[in-house]
Parts: C-alpha cells; sequence; structure tokens
C-alpha cells in the first residue's frame, strides 16, 4: 500500500493545484473598493469554506480509489504492459476483454442500458474473433517458418543438387511448402485453432445480427429471424401443396413427393431431430 | 554449329529474358480476352423441366442413340454441374453424347438464404424424384440409368435405395460412402476435410448455419484451397505463368478458375445432414442415415452399380467410397479407378475419352437386360 501512496500522493497534490485557477475562475475575489470590508471576509470565508469541502472531497476519491484499486494497477510496469502495442493484439486483447467482461458481468437493470450492454457484447465478440483469427494466423506463420527452415535445410544436405534455375527454385520451395502445411494443418492445434475461429465468427455474427434486429424491431422493419421464420414456413407449406396436388392427382397411390411432403409436416426441419449419434473421436476414425 | 555451355551468370540472364519476354506476351494476350470468350457448359441443351430452382436439362443428341435407356446425371451442392461439360474438349457430357447415349442433367440452381430449409428429403425424395418422374413418363420407361457426382452421388444412391424400381443401373463418380476411411492409405494430403468437419462439434456447425443461413459457397471454396496448399500458392503466379504465353491452355485455365468461382451455397439444413450425419457420424455406411423417417439401407440396392474413382483424389479418397462394394445388395458391382484427382477425372485432358468410354462400356453390356 506505500507504493500506491506514494503513486497518488502528488497526483492528488497537482491536480488540487490545478484546480486552484479554475476555483478563482469561478469564485473570484470582489476587488470593488465600494464594498464594506465586511462583505470582503464574507467572501473569503466562504471561498476558505468551498476550497476546504473539495480538498475533502478529493481526500474520500482518493481514498476510496485506494481501496478499490489492485495492487498493481497504477505501477509504471503496469502502465507500460498496457500501452505496448503488442498486448493490443492477439493473446494482448485479454486486458480490454477483461475490461468488457467486467461491465458485462455487472447487476443488470431490467432495461436499463440494455442496448449499451448488446453493443458491449458484440465488441466482446468482435475481440474474441480476433483473438481467435490472431492464434490461427500464428500458427499459420509458425507452419511458414517450419516451411522456410526445411526448404534452407534441403540446401545443406547432400541429397541432391541444388537448382539451377529460378523455376528449380520456385519448385523446390512450393514442394517443401505444401508438404509442411498439410503437416500443419492435419495438427490437433490447426483443427482446434480452425474450430476456435469460426465458431467465434459465427458468434460474432449472431450477436451483429442481434443488434441489427432491435434497431429493424423500433424502426418497424421485418428481422432477419421473422424472415427466416417465415421462409421456414413456406417451405413446409410447399411440402404440404404437394402432397396435397399428388393426392389428387392419384389419390391410391403415394409417390415420393407425398411421403417427403407428409413428413415434413410431422417432421420439423430444426436443427434437434437429425443426428443423433454422439461424436465420435477423432482418434478411433483414422 | 557447336553450342557454348554457359556461365551460370549468362544462364541466370537468359532465365529473366524469358521470362520477361513471356510476361510481356501474356500480359498482351490476358489483355484480349474477354469474359464472354470464356464459357463453360456451352453444349446443346434444352430446359425440359422446373420445379422451384431445379432445371432439368435435355442435351441434343450428337449422334444416333445408341443405348435404350437414358442418362440422368445429377451433381452435388457443393459446386456446379457445369464441370460435367467445361469446355468442348474436355466434357464427360460430349462425349456420352458422341456415343450415343441420351443425356440430361440435374441443375439445382444457386441457392439463396430462402432456401436454408431444404433438406436431403426435399433434394433425393421431391426434386430428383420429380426428374426421373418426368424423364422416365417422356420415354415410357420404369427407370433411368442415373449417374450421380460427388454429393450427387450421395443423393442418388439415397434415391436407389428407397426408389429400386426407378433406377436401372446405378453409376457413381468419386462419391463418399465411408467418410471415416480417409486416412485408411495414410497419405496425409487425403481426407483433411473430414479431419475438419470431425474438428467441430454439432454445436459449432449448428451455429455456423444460424450465422449464415446456408454453408457459404466462399467458405467451402476457402477451404478447398487450404486443402492444397501448393496449389494455392502456385496458381496466380508460377500456374498462371506457364499458361501465359499459350492462349488455349490461358483459355482452359480462366474456364477451370470460372468454374471454381461460381461456388453455391449450400442450403443450411441439407448442410448439416451432410457434415453432421455423413461426415461426423458416419451414418451412412452404418445403416443409420435416415431420409424422412425411414432408413437409408445401402443393401436394399441390388441393381448394377459402377462406382468410378481417381485414384489420387485428396477430397473422396478412394477407400472411403471402394466401402460401398460391400455395402450395398448388388451382385453386380464394379469398380472403375482412374487416373488423377477429384475434378482432374473430368476435366483433364488424359481423362477425355477414358472415362465416358468406360461408363458407355458399362452400360452398353447392361442396356438390353
Amino acid at each position: 500500500m506505500t507504493g500506491q501512496t506514494d503513486f497518488t500522493q502528488p497526483w492528488m497534490e497537482a491536480w488540487a493545484a490545478n484546480m486552484q485557477p479554475f476555483m478563482k475562475t469561478m469564485f473570484p475575489a470582489m476587488p470593488d473598493a465600494l464594498h464594506a470590508a465586511d462583505a470582503k471576509s464574507q467572501a473569503e470565508e466562504q471561498f476558505a469554506a468551498l476550497n476546504a469541502t473539495w480538498k475533502e472531497s478529493i481526500e474520500k476519491w482518493a481514498a476510496l480509489a485506494k481501496e478499490g484499486a489492485r495492487p498493481d494497477a497504477f505501477t509504471p510496469e503496469a502502465l507500460r504492459e498496457l500501452f505496448t502495442p503488442a498486448k493490443w493484439s492477439g493473446p494482448g486483447i485479454d486486458p480490454f476483454d477483461a475490461g468488457l467482461r467486467e461491465v458485462l458481468e455487472g447487476p443488470k437493470y431490467a432495461t436499463l442500458w440494455n442496448t449499451d450492454r448488446e453493443m458491449l457484447q458484440l465488441q466482446q465478440r468482435a475481440a474474441e474473433r480476433d483473438k481467435q483469427a490472431m492464434a490461427y494466423q500464428a500458427i499459420v506463420q509458425k507452419a511458414w517458418n517450419t516451411a522456410f527452415e526445411r526448404f534452407s535445410k534441403s540446401f545443406a544436405s547432400n541429397k541432391g543438387e541444388a537448382p539451377a534455375t529460378w523455376r528449380g527454385l520456385t519448385d523446390r520451395w512450393l514442394a517443401v511448402a505444401n508438404e509442411v502445411l498439410i503437416e500443419a494443418h492435419r495438427s490437433d492445434e490447426f483443427v482446434e485453432a480452425q474450430s476456435r475461429m469460426l465458431r467465434a465468427a459465427s458468434d460474432y455474427r449472431l450477436q451483429e445480427r442481434k443488434m441489427a434486429e432491435a434497431w429493424c424491431a423500433a424502426s418497424h422493419i421485418p428481422t432477419r429471424t421473422e424472415m427466416d421464420e417465415m421462409q421456414r414456413v413456406v417451405t413446409e407449406l410447399r411440402r404440404e401443396l404437394r402432397l396435397l396436388r399428388r393426392q389428387a392427382a392419384s389419390p391410391t397411390e403415394p409417390t415420393a413427393a407425398s411421403r417427403i411432403a407428409k413428413q415434413g409436416t410431422v417432421r420439423s426441419p430444426a436443427p434437434k431431430p437429425r443426428a443423433v449419434a454422439k461424436k465420435t473421436r477423432r482418434a478411433t476414425q483414422a | 554449329m557447336t553450342t557454348l555451355k554457359k556461365s551460370p551468370a549468362a544462364a541466370a540472364l537468359a532465365e529473366f529474358n524469358d521470362f520477361n519476354l513471356k510476361m510481356a506476351r501474356g500480359q498482351r494476350l490476358l489483355g484480349s480476352i474477354k469474359d464472354e470468350h470464356v464459357q463453360i457448359a456451352t453444349a446443346d441443351k434444352e430446359v425440359v423441366f422446373r420445379e422451384d430452382k431445379t432445371t432439368l436439362y435435355r442435351y441434343k443428341s450428337t449422334a444416333k442413340h445408341t443405348l435404350g435407356v437414358p442418362v440422368l446425371v445429377a451433381y452435388g451442392q457443393i459446386g456446379r454441374y457445369t464441370m460435367t461439360d467445361l469446355q468442348e474438349d474436355r466434357s464427360m457430357l460430349r462425349n456420352l453424347l458422341s456415343l450415343g447415349v441420351d443425356v440430361y442433367a440435374v441443375d439445382w440452381g444457386s441457392p439463396t438464404r430462402s432456401d436454408r430449409w431444404l433438406t436431403f428429403e426435399d433434394y433425393v425424395d421431391v426434386y430428383l424424384n420429380d426428374c426421373i418422374e418426368f424423364i422416365c413418363r417422356a420415354h415410357e420407361i420404369p427407370a433411368v440409368n442415373l449417374l450421380g457426382i460427388c454429393e450427387g452421388g450421395i443423393f442418388s444412391l439415397c434415391y436407389a435405395a428407397l426408389y429400386p424400381d426407378r433406377v436401372k443401373n446405378l453409376l457413381l463418380t468419386i462419391t463418399p460412402i465411408d467418410f471415416h476411411q480417409d486416412q485408411a492409405e495414410g497419405r496425409l494430403n487425403h481426407g483433411l476435410l473430414n479431419l475438419w468437419t470431425r474438428g467441430m462439434s454439432e454445436e459449432d456447425i449448428d451455429l455456423l448455419i444460424e450465422a449464415n443461413g446456408n454453408l457459404p459457397g466462399e467458405l467451402m471454396s476457402y477451404v478447398f484451397a487450404q486443402m492444397t496448399p501448393g496449389a494455392t500458392l502456385s496458381k496466380y503466379n508460377v500456374g498462371l505463368l506457364d499458361a501465359f504465353d499459350d492462349e488455349k491452355k490461358l483459355l482452359n485455365f480462366l474456364r477451370m478458375e470460372k468454374w471454381l468461382a461460381d461456388r453455391p451455397h449450400h442450403p443450411g439444413e441439407a448442410a448439416k445432414q451432410l457434415l453432421v450425419n455423413l461426415y461426423k457420424n458416419n451414418e451412412l455406411i452404418r445403416g443409420e442415415f435416415e431420409l424422412g423417417g425411414r432408413k437409408v439401407d445401402l443393401a436394399n440396392i441390388r441393381i448394377p452399380v459402377l462406382n468410378v474413382f481417381a485414384k489420387d483424389d485428396h477430397i473422396i479418397p478412394p477407400k472411403t467410397t471402394q466401402a460401398l462394394r460391400g455395402a450395398v445388395g448388388s451382385k453386380d458391382y464394379s469398380e472403375i479407378g482412374l487416373d488423377g484427382g477429384h475434378i482432374g477425372v473430368f476435366v483433364s485432358g488424359k481423362s477425355q475419352g477414358v472415362l465416358s468410354k468406360g461408363i458407355f462400356d458399362w452400360l452398353k453390356k447392361r442396356d438390353a437386360r
């Protein structure tokens, strides 16, 4: 805590000093000689009281800041880390993301600030999407580095001669890069990163849609969800219509279309009724 | 006249000079090519049936019919059927036509967000079924020859298992059956799509579809590019340079690019079935895949089956499709393994004729039965 005191004390003093011109501007002393000494004295007293109240207020806020601050919140190291460009991308987005999370996970007051909250969630999804894209790129970049290393080593080895032409050199580079990238694309690390990136992109798109739909609803415009739902009804009605037409054309003979149309009215094409088997493990599938 | 061996510096200078000349010629050539010069799927055809976004084409005959039963070609949703007729001299469809085959092809169209609720059931039980019923009515025949490609092969398999009376002969090309056999041959570049899909949770896939409505075509293009990093890296430099001063090669390159760029979105619910039920849970080979409450029982397929695969197919590794042999109930099961990759068997110069001839010969033997 000593460190915090050391850090905040000069800051408080500097702030109070900076406030003096402002206070004087707002509450200038009355220079007019026509005013009596009592009046001057009263003005000075008022200014002194106001100044004391202000100082007291600053001290209370400073105390509150000390109570709430993390031990390392204002250290030069923390500030340096916050402003390091490397921390603004990839995993370095964490401080920003953590800040958003703190805001999002705070108490929720019915509809108060709901739009702001949704917007913050959109920012969080965007941050997550960018983070996963960077993580994916990092894996791909690692593969490129490996490819270059392997390509360089291929000259040092005694296997075959070094290509004598630009084209020969290019062909060798492409062959090495192809081999290394395919190896990388098969790795668990890559497969997981790719899945996470796609998922983050989907999450972002869906949150974006939520925001757009709020605006659409407020502007009396049909939303994406409503259009999807309407199209689903149209698809199901088409199936039923086919069934009825075919039944009318051939009442006794069920046709292929009638079967699907009939199914369509019973079986919802929603995601859940399909895919019943559990996810199988990759290791056992290859 | 003797040729002096150049010093390394002179050789490098000569190579640099050749490179610059090639670039200059290529740029001049590229500048003269307009979009209308890069046409694909130009074989003469007519629309004979439409349903929602699905279109059924019948191709104009170029030779006297030699088979009694027409062939319906069904591609999948990951890419478009236009690959089967990329250009005049690289066209499975034209080759079949020249052998006297009556060819139909189904085009599923370009799905949008409004198609997100379409399922495998819609494609198999409705669109494919209605195309087949149309052909049967038009030719007064009970069944067609059904040729499925990639995911279209899965649609065709499901259809043949559920409606065996409507298919005379089943032909599959580059079609996955056992989605977990991707590393059966231990080739590192094979089956990355299988591996990556298994790496995603069901919830991840649901979220992806919910967020985008469909499985975006752009995402699939990115995934395919990742699967062949060397080719992706070299495509627009070395690859383009190789074709740069040869108009025919350059146009071939651009036609392929046009097809690749025309990758449709995959309807969302059907994509979930493909990724979760098939790629992750491998339900087709296990006999657990259900369409509209009915199990797709491959043992129910007792008609003749021809399974064509590419020996170097990194997307559908050979073992994932060869698993069909033990799964179908047919006693007349044949395979043709062709040199080349997933798309190469259809569009490479070497495979032209081989694929169509193999299909035609196989069909011819079974046409009169």
